[in-house]
């Protein structure tokens, strides 16, 4: 670049070095922040990772909420030793490189005793990467692919802080054909986004199905960014399955089911979670056929959830939608668990608590396994899950049955 | 007019040309401060997030600065820079992890990679004007980010599936590279890919470029092969893109679907409309404050959102140039122009005098 | 239950009229007032949001929300374009980064306001046409909107009153020097297009779910339309919107649904090399 190196020394340049020199100094002496932040003697730190802006700011939104519920209710119950638990939250933006920045600043700035996120699969193990060096426990709500619980199997010893509460991919498949076995299904439509989990879940669930005698007659995946709805749904209809099941948990759920009650009025819909959970979501969409919902936990389920619901809808409005929600409450609620059963909330008296232990939460009891995932499924003491059908007047649960 | 022979100008190669003698901006004094300043930051003892915060804030600033050499300096408004960007964080991710290339070599041939794709998108544009080359560059784009998101044939060390909208990793050397290693790094590039660009700018094609996105008619007229030219802006502001998409994914770790995104394209063109349009500082400088700011500051997200946004609309409503694009206006009209100035006549009047 | 192709050409008709709706108002902006409006699709969303208030208070018709609709978005318009379009046209490119701006911002707002989560309102049953041939209410709506607004503004803009605009469209100094107003129509036409967007916002609202966001992709193949087709015909802009309705979901039914959308953009990419200057390219077009 064509600079005059002499204009550098003409004044007012000259002054900007020494002032540069000043400011090093005197920052110096005053350092820019703490290195060691003014740990409050009162709170523990729960550090939420959750995306508040973005296209998925829905889901991140709930997260928050369902989190803040449970430390509510932790500090109710009496605090954990006596001190108070206090949530602080970063907002990923559905990124990863903002995930990694949150994630250090809940570590290293707030100085966070655990860590409960992210939302979004790539969220989670670059947030999983930085609990790994900063040894901080972090508990996975949702973020269901197989690589974490992969990276936790084959580096234990750099991966052990991590725990997934809620369901991995081959876990919800099974729960999902449970359900088909239960409702006779033998021709199943399965329609979601073309992303990877997605379908991962049809993949996977067409392999569980198979043995019960199950098949799928129509298999489709549309375009998040312009999707095809008029011809999936005009093609899932012509293939006459027994339910159409939608894997995409957004809005684009609402939108399809919607466009599928026009083509097929008669044809029940399993939508897997997410916004169809909304009870005004659903009573939007026609009713001539069922429409079922699944979800992690549901009012009336057990006495734990059915109070779970009732203070989210009392805190925030409306109830949860069962899955973006319920599992942060379940994972903040298994958290302080473990602290309390520990004694401590040190990583190292932590972890080996929480891989032996179990833990009540409002879908049931968790259990971790060697990979430290929670134990969902269709196992002896495993959670369930819970499949709900809408009716007029709201939720109906139809699976498993009471 | 048709029978006439045809006009012939001399050939004009795509190096060379003469540069100007003399810098028309004297900004130089307060980019070494500012250089100065950010070499100094972290030695303040600053938090693991800040000085995170300011590494991506860096390879942002490259990135913007890249797309000034296309959309500034050649004129070509491109809203797909994302493009070479996410190719060359994919192939880095593809060729370390997959193809077990050390990662020197993956880096050189994710750069390569980019450059050839950009050249691909000259070579596509080349016919185009204006909103059309801004069409162009959204859709593929968008097709990148679509074929991103969708592909799923990649299987990790598990059986799993990688790739689609959770990305791929790199097999990085390091586990947990050390905040300040990887701030001094990133800052280091952004001199030298900024130093490059701006070279590149000022050098003879450069001018050239500036020329044939003035007018066109008149460039062609001279004799100049304006497609190549256009190729050659698309070229290397794509290769300086994907420099620093690599840059962003080794310090990320992962290569994502939001590395191609609509949302980091605009991105891009907002950090040069708020910096300064063609004046490859100007984008650097706005994406750095811009990032640091908003980032840095943990401001809730909401307010996060809105401030950002009015930022942008204030600024640029009054700096419809770029801040560093109306500095600079201003310190040319304030100091006189430099360069064409006729030297200091002593007893001379310069107000009227001269001939008539 | 009607043989599907003919149902799927058919919602490919309605997809176009939706992508015509919003390509009508951003075709006048960008001839009259030379903006690339980002914020078209904001507007649209606003559109939706007043639908769906409108709708939690008893007014179940999204007909009768897009006048009101319509209304506020002029306002909201018209003042963008006095504080923001007019005084900042020196440099082109700042107009449409203050745009996409100004969308960031609305999009925030409506999150603040009605919350990040999806909403929805109920849409009325579809008419069964020949063939059990489904005909959704809301599609015909959008169809019949977009011809009405594009014929109507064809014969605006060749009558006398549309002279103004094609001479603002054409040049503005001599605009100017024949003592039209024209910052004063600039930001008119701002406004008015966006009440367009935002009336096409509360029709389509029954379509699917309500989010601050849902306007990006409207924007998106509006914007191709518009600059594909040019600014000089409206006849074109309508049947390039008709054209890549039936084509995205043509590929969607013949290729896959997944690549729909890439098929559609690497159409334009496509036509694009083929037709440099756009579709139309007037013949004797003074440079």
């Amino acid at each position: 670049m064509t600079v005059n190196p002499g204009s550098l020394l003409r004044p007012p340049y000259i002054l900007i070095g020494p002032a540069a020199l000043f400011l090093y100094l005197f920052s110096c002496v005053f350092p820019a922040a703490p290195c060691v932040a003014a740990a409050h003697p009162d709170a523990l730190k729960i550090g939420v990772l959750a995306p508040l802006s973005g296209p998925y700011a829905a889901g991140g939104t709930s997260f928050v909420q369902a989190a803040t519920l449970a430390v509510e209710q932790a500090n109710a119950e009496g605090g954990v030793f006596g001190q108070r638990v206090t949530i602080v939250v970063g907002d990923t933006q559905g990124r990863v490189d903002v995930a990694k920045a949150e994630a250090l600043r809940l570590v290293s700035r707030e100085k966070v005793s655990a860590l409960v996120g992210a939302y979004l699969s790539e969220e989670t193990v670059g947030v999983m990467e930085v609990a790994a060096a900063h040894r901080t426990v972090l508990l996975v709500p949702v973020a269901a692919t197989a690589e974490i619980t992969d990276k936790v199997r084959r580096e234990y010893a750099r991966y052990r802080y991590v725990f997934r509460v809620g369901y991995s991919i081959p876990q919800w498949a099974e729960m999902i054909a449970a359900f088909l076995s239960d409702r006779k299904v033998r021709r199943y439509a399965f329609v979601g986004a073309g992303i990877r989990w997605n379908r991962e879940l049809g993949e996977t669930l067409e392999r569980i199905v198979a043995p019960l005698g199950i098949a799928p007659a129509y298999t489709a995946y549309y375009s998040p960014g312009n999707p095809a709805f008029d011809t999936v749904a005009v093609a899932a209809a012509a293939a006459s399955p027994d339910i159409v099941i939608l894997a995409d948990p957004g809005r684009n759920s609402v939108s399809f089911l919607k466009r599928l009650r026009e083509s097929a009025p008669a044809l029940p819909a399993l939508s897997i979670g997410g916004a169809l959970g909304d009870a005004r979501l659903a009573a939007s969409v026609p009713l001539s056929a069922p429409v079922y919902v699944q979800a992690a936990a549901w009012r009336g389920v057990s006495a734990a959830a059915t109070a779970y619901v009732e203070r989210y809808e009392h805190r925030f409005g409306a109830p949860p939608v069962g899955y973006s929600d319920t599992l942060p409450y379940d994972a903040v609620t298994v958290l302080v668990a473990a602290w309390r059963k520990a004694g401590s909330a040190a990583t190292e008296a932590v972890v080996p608590v929480l891989e032996r232990g179990t833990f009540a939460g409002a879908a049931g009891a968790y259990r971790f396994d060697d990979a430290h995932q929670a134990d969902w499924g269709t196992g002896p003491g495993a959670l369930r899950g819970i499949f709900v059908r809408w009716e007029r007047d709201g939720a109906r649960i139809v699976f498993p049955p009471r | 007019m048709r029978n006439a022979a045809p006009f012939r100008a001399p050939k004009v190669s795509l190096r060379g040309g003469t540069p100007p003698t003399r810098s028309p901006w004297r900004g130089g004094g307060f980019l070494a401060a500012g250089i100065g300043l950010l070499l100094l930051f972290p030695l303040s003892s600053p938090d693991a997030f800040f000085l995170d915060v300011f590494t991506t804030g860096f390879l942002l600033a490259a990135f913007a600065a890249s797309w000034d050499v296309v959309g500034g300096v050649s004129g070509q408004i491109t809203l797909g820079h994302a493009l070479p960007f996410g190719t060359a964080a994919y192939a880095c991710a593809l060729l370390t992890s997959f193809a077990g290339w050390p990662l020197p070599l993956a880096v050189a041939a994710a750069v390569l990679l980019a450059a050839a794709a950009g050249a691909g998108i000259g070579a596509l544009s080349a016919r185009l004007v204006g909103p059309f080359v801004a069409l162009l560059t959204l859709a593929l784009g968008e097709i990148a980010h679509e074929a991103a998101v969708g592909h799923t044939f990649f299987s990790g060390p598990g059986g799993y599936a990688w790739g689609g909208e959770g990305g791929i990793p790199v097999a990085l050397p390091w586990r947990d590279a050390p905040p300040f290693w990887s701030y001094y790094a990133a800052l280091a590039f952004l001199c030298l890919a900024s130093f490059g660009m701006l070279r590149f700018s000022r050098s003879g094609a450069g001018l050239i470029l500036r020329a044939v996105a003035g007018s066109p008619i008149t460039a062609q007229a001279s004799g100049v092969p304006i497609a190549r030219f256009r190729r050659l802006a698309f070229t290397v502001g794509s290769a300086f893109a994907g420099a620093a998409g690599a840059g962003f994914v080794l310090h990320v770790g992962r290569a994502t679907a939001t590395d191609l995104s609509l949302e980091l394209s605009f991105q891009a063109a907002t950090f040069a409309a708020v910096g300064g349009r063609g004046t490859i500082v100007g984008p650097v400088v706005a994406a750095l404050v811009l990032h640091v700011l908003f980032q840095g500051l943990s401001l809730p997200p909401s307010a996060r959102v809105l401030l950002y946004a009015l930022t942008l609309l204030v600024t640029l409503r009054f700096f419809p140039g770029g801040v560093v694009g109306t500095a600079r206006d201003l310190a040319s009209r304030l100091g006189g122009k430099e360069g064409t100035r006729p030297p200091r006549r002593r007893g001379r009047n310069r107000s009227g005098g001269g001939t008539p | 239950m009607a043989s599907p192709l003919p149902q799927v050409l058919l919602d490919g008709l309605f997809a176009g009229g939706t992508y015509a709706l919003m390509a009508a108002g951003m075709a006048l902006i960008l001839g009259v007032v030379k903006v690339i409006n980002l914020s078209h699709g904001a507007f649209f969303t606003l559109g939706a949001y007043v639908a769906y208030a409108l709708a939690e208070r008893g007014v179940e018709t999204p007909i009768a929300a897009a006048p009101l609709a319509a209304v506020i978005a002029f306002a909201f318009g018209v003042f963008l374009g006095k504080s923001f379009v007019n005084p900042a046209r020196s440099h082109p490119f700042a107009l449409p980064v203050g745009t996409l701006a100004c969308a960031l911002l609305f999009e925030q707002a409506a999150q603040m306001a009605w919350g990040p989560h999806p909403l929805s309102i109920g849409a009325d049953a579809p008419w069964i046409g020949p063939g059990g041939l489904v005909i959704r209410r809301w599609g015909v709506i959008a169809f019949l909107s977009s011809a009405a607004l594009l014929g109507g503004l064809r014969w605006v803009l060749s009558a006398r009153p549309g002279l103004s605009l094609r001479l603002i469209a054409e040049d503005e100094e001599i605009a100017g020097s024949l003592g039209m107003d024209v910052e004063a129509i600039r930001y008119l036409t701002f406004g008015g297009a966006c009440a367009m967007a935002a009336a096409a916002g509360a029709l389509l609202s029954p379509s699917g779910a309500v989010t601050p966001t849902m306007g990006r992709a409207p924007l998106l193949l509006s914007l191709v339309v518009v600059i594909v087709a040019g600014m000089d015909s409206v006849a074109a802009i309508f049947l390039l919107s008709i054209g890549l309705g039936i084509f995205g979901n043509a590929c969607a039914w013949f290729l896959s649904p997944q690549w729909s959308y890439v098929a559609l953009l690497a159409a334009v990419c496509l036509l694009l090399s083929a037709r440099p200057a756009g579709i139309v390219a007037l013949a004797g077009r003074r440079d």
